[in-house]
């Protein structure tokens, strides 16, 4: 039993975490840097002009991407909350706290690209009928929720697990009122199905790029996180030996 | 202010006994708030004036004719509601958490989800009740058609109890914050948005000639969510914030 739960808790030591990453690094960051290079280029050069929409197209390829990562910081905070709550874990906690912010920025940066798209598309900046939009703007204003209660309660333990409670509820939640909303009125293209078809609306030439811009998103998401999680173990943990040691090494 | 108490004399006894202490703590709890609620009539008078007076605005900022008001008739009082509800959450357990009663209610031996509740339940027999009383008349200031009242009430009646509930958990997610409204706002809004959804739904339908059943049905499951589920968040967030 011992053996096999090991890795668990080794996962939640920040030393651990720490040397792990610095080791991760280099290869995600260059990484996140070649799939950003080759979906940028191939979105903004070599993708044909969409027979209806023209070059905005182009938006849909970070857009999607940009929304596909946003909708999965609320199932992490959750995650590493439950985590928090349960065993009581540092690390998770100081993932989750960085998560929040990063969410936001997600989100907004959501909402900022569909409505730019949307500008020309729709010719319109904000829609209300489309369900997407109002979702995410609830979304965001969730996250807002929990970056101000974290901020609010002093005590940094309570307001670790009043966070984590708040972002598994909100968790819930936000699949509620993505449905509801859904309910209520949706003009929004629903998902177009992709297709093999060269040449074709959604063919393999666009959604191959935004296959490569979602992960290139998501390794986006992963080294911001390391590297805002890092800097918070250094901070937190300041007094502790190997930190000092480091901190020794840098000077 | 003594309320745990019949709860906490049965603390070593065994689990029938303790099994009536809940029921007995539950009423207790609940009478307790009541009476508390009577006595300090602002906090009930307050949220009432309020939606009645943001309703009386609508007419004035946006128009006059019936033609206009009475198709945001429904939309109007559900989000006075809610805005009212928001005003009057502040106050949930403010005062417990002043005197220290709510730490009491952390030490009883009976549940505190099921404590919780009752508390849930007198904050809304004297805030959620009186506006919802109070509705059918400002619907029919706002030209509501006759067909939309029974469904308007009954919309109301679901809904409310499942946006307090909510609320609870974000009050006590704030409890002694000092300043927490625009964070009690940020919380509660988003979770609300699903209810007002339905709510004002359930109402444009019964006015189109459909049937609102399936949207009312639709808040019930989400009242009975609630029910189950938002007093032990609540329980386990008073936990977390009072240590």
């Amino acid at each position: 039993m011992a053996g096999r739960w090991q890795w668990f808790h080794r996962l939640g030591s920040p030393k651990w975490f720490y040397e792990k990453t610095t080791r991760w690094l280099p290869w995600l960051v260059g990484a996140m840097a070649l799939f950003l290079t080759v979906g940028i280029v191939w979105a903004l050069l070599f993708l044909p002009p969409d027979y209806q929409q023209g070059h905005t197209s182009r938006i849909l390829v970070v857009h999607v991407a940009v929304a596909g990562t946003s909708l999965s910081f609320f199932p992490l905070m959750a995650v590493a909350g439950t985590v928090t709550l349960v065993w009581r874990m540092k690390l998770a906690d100081m993932v989750a706290r960085n998560a929040a912010p990063l969410g936001a920025w997600f989100t907004f940066l959501t909402l900022a690209t569909g409505s730019i798209w949307g500008s020309v598309s729709w010719g319109t900046w904000w829609e209300w009928t489309d369900s997407r939009l109002v979702s995410m703007l609830f979304q965001f204003f969730l996250l807002l929720g929990v970056i101000s209660l974290r901020s609010a309660i002093e005590n940094a333990e309570t307001a670790a697990r009043a966070c984590a409670l708040l972002s598994i509820v909100g968790c819930i939640n936000v699949v509620i009122i993505k449905y509801s909303v859904d309910w209520w009125n949706t003009l929004h293209q629903p998902s177009s199905p992709i297709s093999m078809e060269v040449g074709s609306p959604n063919g393999p030439e666009f959604w191959v790029a935004t296959a490569v811009m979602i992960v290139a998103v998501y390794l986006f998401l992963a080294v911001s996180l390391i590297l805002t999680t890092r800097n918070e173990i250094i901070q937190r943990e300041n007094k502790a030996q190997w930190v000092r040691e480091l901190v020794a090494q840098a000077r | 202010m003594n309320s745990p108490g019949n709860g906490a004399i049965n603390r070593s006894g065994n689990s029938a006994i303790n099994r009536a202490g809940a029921g007995a703590a539950f009423l207790a709890t609940l009478k307790r708030d009541l009476l508390i609620s009577v006595k300090r009539r602002n906090d009930i008078l307050n949220p009432f004036m309020f939606f009645i007076i943001v309703v009386s605005l609508f007419p004035i900022g946006i128009s006059p004719e019936s033609a206009m008001l009475r198709q945001i008739a429904a939309g109007v009082v559900w989000i006075a509601v809610l805005l009212a509800s928001m005003l009057s959450m502040d106050s949930l357990y403010r005062s417990d958490y002043e005197d220290g009663s709510l730490e009491q209610l952390l030490l009883s031996a009976q549940p505190l989800y099921l404590l919780v509740f009752a508390k849930n339940i007198a904050h809304w027999l004297v805030s959620g009740l009186p506006v919802i009383l109070a509705s059918p008349l400002l619907a029919y200031m706002l030209a509501l058609p006759a067909e939309g009242y029974a469904t308007l009430v009954l919309s109301l009646l679901l809904g409310t109890p499942v946006v307090g509930m909510l609320g609870s958990i974000a009050v006590a997610l704030t409890v002694g914050l000092g300043s927490r409204g625009l964070i009690l706002a940020v919380i509660t809004v988003p979770m609300s948005v699903p209810v007002l959804i339905f709510g004002t739904l359930a109402v444009q339908n019964a006015l189109a000639g459909g049937s609102p059943a399936g949207y009312l049905a639709l808040l019930g499951a989400m009242l009975a969510a609630s029910v189950g589920l938002a007093p032990v968040a609540t329980a386990a967030a008073l936990r977390i914030t009072l240590n």
